[in-house]
């Protein structure tokens, strides 16, 4: 009783980690699409990797496509019979086409008459025949993000190919792949278990690659790894320091999982704690331990693509090279910290920011101007010597051979150093914290001076590569300007930065002299949305509703903080039973005033009691909204045109603001226009979306 | 105990022995064994190659005086090139470890992706970094352009770090320390030069003089190559990558300097790039002629190669 069960082994040369699960769901994803196309999907499927293979299992395949039938048309019947009733030479020669005697034809009605029908069968193709055709033209297929060619120009793919495995319930489903023929011969570990052994089926090749301790299970890999890694931690006293992504890539780079375990020299803990997590990471691949008092123990995990290491060579060896690249990170420790971040600085002039826009040096004197403004703007009296200390040693660590080597350490390093130079804490942390936040997680920098430098550093990056007209597009974004722009959106808001951003990218752009290609207002243009969309999603995850965002926005920007609080209050205000109103007189109003110029208000031309009353009340309000707004309490500003919600029904209900004589028009108009402008105060309520039946529940 | 001698005579016996021609190092500083002109020069064009040398490799701005125990401006490496790659290559790759006293089975060897990519060489290619025990002893790679020019076969190089291999393989800690041969250490040989060469690259070397160098070797390149003589053109662009990299080293190249003399670099090695394809075409590409297997596999798509070629000196 057939299965139905295919399995498929590429085996290659290393294939980089990054690359092998998407290759692998795009394997899968694209044979299953087609298999479906053509009424052969399998029950279910299942994929696998490791370095040097690919696998793919489909289990509960039909034997074959089914059989189709399809209806040809033939000639129309008033072509098809001569006087007599004899079948004429266009239907004879269409029966002997389609293999039947001219009257196994049947008569079909169409638009166009009747005509003469055969139907035509074709039997579907056993699986076997779809998948010998299949499977190899979708691995050539598979997009790699990067590939290679080999030998005498084969390729292109991601990597050369050794062998393929290709069964379809035990038997082989031929094809080649470059110049390899597809068997039943697996191979193990190529150096562990290098001879060929031979496979009948998935079953059979799970069971003979744990024989030779090979998981080709990347999720049961990770898990192997972590597990054991967290138990030889626990066993050394410590817990293990996580780390979700270097593990992934750990899983990626072997075949067979094992840990090892290795120490260094308790001499090294003198260095950094940041420094000796970066080296062991970013050398060796290996995560660190915590030990209870909260430092680092002595020692490293990371990956053998062996089970175990009876001779302790692949231990000696990882200890061997961690010692050497601990020693390395000391004698770049002491190298600088014998320089001295001033020296360091003089170098910065030989380091490009940007061909078009100069080098470090320039950009660290545009830093200290900017955040020197930026606290000007601020009132910000007290912060502002730290910020613009910090801002002008932001990016002497890239001068750093500590930061030459280890480039994730940037920041972090210039920190440290100016900590041991005995910079103040709000200098030093300043520098420390500078690429804060980096992602959605992070936190923003800690104290003022970081906030300033941090919002000075991107945007000065900002502007001068929008200056340069160079603006991201897509997903192309090589200087990383999303980033920056987020990390200037949550800086501004979460740091309570009271400015105007724009003013602060104008004076960025003076800043540049005549490096840039456009000018502030142009940037401006440009600059504006860019950072408005970063807004918009940053808003947004905190919980506002897109439409009280555009609301808000609607009205204009003069800082971040005002602009969250209008945008809080208007979410706070939604939920009142009178906002609803307000909101449908809003677009009333914004309906009525759309096309009228402005009109001066007369009220001694206001007659009926409901436009009086409307007057009133308007009178009596308009100055508390203005006086609310400018305290920033919005939420009294919204609560007190809800006040008018009551007036402003009646008045709708009563009043026909289209009278016929024009001065009492124009002067409704006038009204209108300006409790129009008191209303959107806080923002553009006719922005909110009014969902229909919110509007039946609560009108 | 394994000295740095054991391991360049083992390698070259083992290679000499996989049909490599067994060349000598270029007389001229360079940065890599690639940029020797049996690499750079003979992967280009239709014919098969195989060869093995030693190179002593320059790179001014790692010196370190001498005081570094990991650290030097000048390191040995053990270059291989075949060509075109065999299909068997990283077996041969295995066997050659084995060569030099590694029993495999002790060891952990991971291959981990590493692109190389030389951009004054208008050259890339895909390969690995050949991870033994943790450390990182071989640079693999499967070449793809050089000279900005598709390459058709395409080569694989094998560079090995002598000084790391024999310094890992001796669990020494310190390159100086490591034995060059039996009784006479690395640094006996050695350290006096590097220290020597770390003050002249980074205090002493004349800035003036060096920028006049380049000029005269560039002009002088462009000289070769109108005359036609491809390999001079191409031994005065090494030099002015030499004396660039020099200039780097002494802090004298700036910002919006170091992107063209980087490019007047590429220019020139590009130029011979093409000249050389030219020249061996002009030649009947002579190596086609030769027996064995490499060799007629890529006989067969030679002039369908060589038209490539010329197409996209084009």
């Amino acid at each position: 009783m057939p299965r139905g069960e295919y399995l498929l082994e590429v085996r290659s040369e290393e294939i980089p980690a990054r690359m092998l699960e998407p290759g692998v769901r795009e394997l899968a994803t694209r044979v299953f699409e087609e298999l479906m196309a053509r009424n052969l999907a399998p029950r279910e499927v299942e994929t696998g990797y490791a370095p040097r293979r690919l696998v793919l299992v489909l289990t509960g395949l039909p034997e074959r496509e089914p059989d189709r039938e399809e209806q040809v048309l033939g000639p129309p019947v008033r072509a098809a019979y001569t006087a007599d009733g004899t079948p004429t030479q266009a239907l004879s020669g269409f029966a002997k086409r389609c293999g039947v005697a001219p009257g196994e034809l049947s008569r079909v009605q169409t638009d166009k008459g009747e005509y003469l029908a055969a139907i035509k069968k074709t039997a579907g193709k056993p699986t076997a025949e779809v998948l010998a055709d299949l499977v190899p033209r979708t691995l050539a297929g598979i997009s790699w993000a990067k590939t290679m060619r080999w030998g005498s120009g084969e390729g292109p793919w991601v990597r050369p190919v050794h062998g393929v495995v290709s069964l379809l319930d035990g038997a082989v489903v031929p094809f080649t792949f470059f110049g390899v023929a597809a068997g039943d011969t697996a191979h193990g570990h190529p150096i562990l278990s290098p001879a060929p052994f031979r496979v009948t089926g998935a079953e059979a090749y799970r069971r003979e690659l744990g024989r030779h301790a090979i998981e080709v299970r990347p999720a049961e890999r990770r898990r192997l790894l972590a597990d054991s890694m967290r138990q030889r931690a626990e066993s050394l006293g410590g817990k293990l320091v996580d780390d979700p992504a270097l593990l992934d890539k750990l899983a990626a780079i072997c075949e067979i999982p094992g840990v090892l375990e290795g120490r260094f020299d308790e001499a090294f803990l003198e260095l950094p704690a940041e420094v000796l997590a970066t080296s062991l990471r970013d050398h060796q691949s290996a995560l660190t331990v915590e030990g209870p008092t909260g430092g680092l123990l002595p020692c490293f995990l990371t990956v053998m693509d062996r089970p175990d290491d009876p001779k302790g060579r692949a231990r000696s060896g990882n200890e061997w090279v961690v010692a050497a690249r601990l020693a390395d990170a000391r004698f770049f420790y002491g190298e600088d910290r014998k320089a001295g971040l001033a020296r360091r600085a003089e170098q910065l002039h030989r380091l490009a920011f940007h061909e078009r826009l100069g080098s470090y040096a320039d950009k660290s004197e545009r830093l200290a101007a900017l955040a020197a403004a930026i606290c000007d703007e601020l009132g910000w009296t007290a912060e502002r010597e730290a910020a613009v200390t910090a801002a002008r040693l932001l990016k002497v660590d890239l001068a750093t051979e500590m930061v030459k080597e280890f480039t994730s350490l940037q920041g972090i390093m210039g920190g440290i150093y100016a900590r041991e130079e005995g910079q103040p804490e709000a200098v030093w942390q300043a520098i420390y914290d500078q690429y804060l936040p980096a992602t959605t997680e992070d936190r923003i920098p800690r104290g003022r001076a970081g906030l300033v430098a941090g919002l000075a550093d991107r945007l000065d990056t900002l502007v001068g590569i929008f200056g340069l007209g160079l603006i991201p597009t897509g997903s192309k974004d090589p200087f990383g300007l999303r980033r920056a722009a987020q990390g200037v959106v949550r800086i501004a808001l979460e740091g309570g930065l009271d400015l105007n951003l724009e003013q602060v990218a104008v004076e960025a752009a003076k800043l540049y002299g005549d490096r840039l290609t456009r000018g502030a207002e142009q940037i401006l243009d440009d600059l504006r949305p860019f950072l408005h969309d970063r807004l918009r999603y940053v808003l947004g995850l905190r919980g506002y509703a897109y439409d009280e965002i555009e609301a808000a926005l609607a009205v204009g920007v003069t800082s971040l903080p005002d602009l969250e609080a209008r945008v809080a209050a208007l979410h706070r205000m939604r939920e009142e039973p009178s906002f609803l109103t307000v909101v449908q007189a809003a677009k009333r109003i914004a309906n009525i005033v759309k096309d009228a110029a402005e009109q001066p208000l007369d009220p001694s031309l206001l007659a009926e009691p409901a436009e009086k009353d409307l007057h009133a009340a308007f009178q009596g309000l308009r100055h508390e909204v203005e006086e609310a707004a400018a305290a920033r309490d919005y939420d009294r500003c919204l609560q007190r045109i809800l006040d008018l919600a009551p007036v402003l029904d009646r008045f709708f209900v009563d009043v026909l603001v289209m009278a016929e004589d024009p001065k009492v028009r124009q002067n409704r108009i006038a009204l209108l226009q300006a409790i129009g402008r008191t209303v959107s105060r806080t923002a553009r309520l006719t922005e909110v979306v009014v969902d229909k039946a919110e509007a039946r529940g609560k009108g | 105990m394994q000295t740095l001698q054991d391991l360049i005579l083992r390698l070259s016996e083992f290679w000499a022995r996989e049909g490599c021609v067994l060349q000598q190092p270029l007389d001229l500083e360079v940065g890599a064994g690639t940029m020797h002109p049996d690499t750079f020069l003979r992967v280009l064009g239709p014919e098969p190659w195989r060869v093995a040398y030693v190179q002593p490799s320059r790179r001014p701005a790692d010196g370190r005086y001498g005081d570094n125990p990991f650290r030097l401006g000048k390191h040995l490496q053990f270059q291989v090139v075949l060509k075109p790659s065999p299909h068997d290559v990283q077996q041969l790759y295995l066997r050659s470890l084995e060569a030099i006293g590694l029993d495999l089975a002790d060891h952990d060897l991971r291959f981990e992706e590493d692109n190389w990519e030389a951009p004054t060489l208008g050259a890339w290619g895909v390969g690995w970094q050949v991870m033994l025990d943790g450390m990182e002893i071989t640079q693999f790679t499967y070449f793809q352009q050089a000279g900005g020019m598709e390459l058709k076969p395409i080569s694989a190089e094998i560079t090995y770090g002598l000084e790391r291999l024999t310094m890992f393989l001796s669990l020494s800690r310190s390159i100086y320390d490591m034995d060059w041969v039996e009784g006479l250490s690395y640094g006996q040989v050695r350290k006096q030069e590097e220290n020597e060469l770390s003050r002249y690259y980074f205090e002493v070397a004349d800035v003036g003089f060096l920028q006049q160098q380049f000029d005269g070797m560039e002009r002088e390149a462009g000289r070769c190559l109108e005359a036609g003589l491809v390999l001079p053109a191409y031994e005065h662009a090494l030099k002015c990558s030499h004396v660039f990299n020099v200039l780097d080293a002494r802090g004298a190249v700036s910002v919006t300097e170091r992107v063209g003399l980087m490019k007047r670099v590429r220019d020139l090695a590009v130029g011979c790039a093409r000249a050389y394809v030219e020249s061996r075409e002009r030649l009947g590409f002579p190596l086609l002629r030769g027996e064995g297997d490499a060799v007629a596999l890529v006989a067969e798509t030679a002039q369908e190669t060589a038209q490539e070629i010329k197409n996209a000196a084009r």
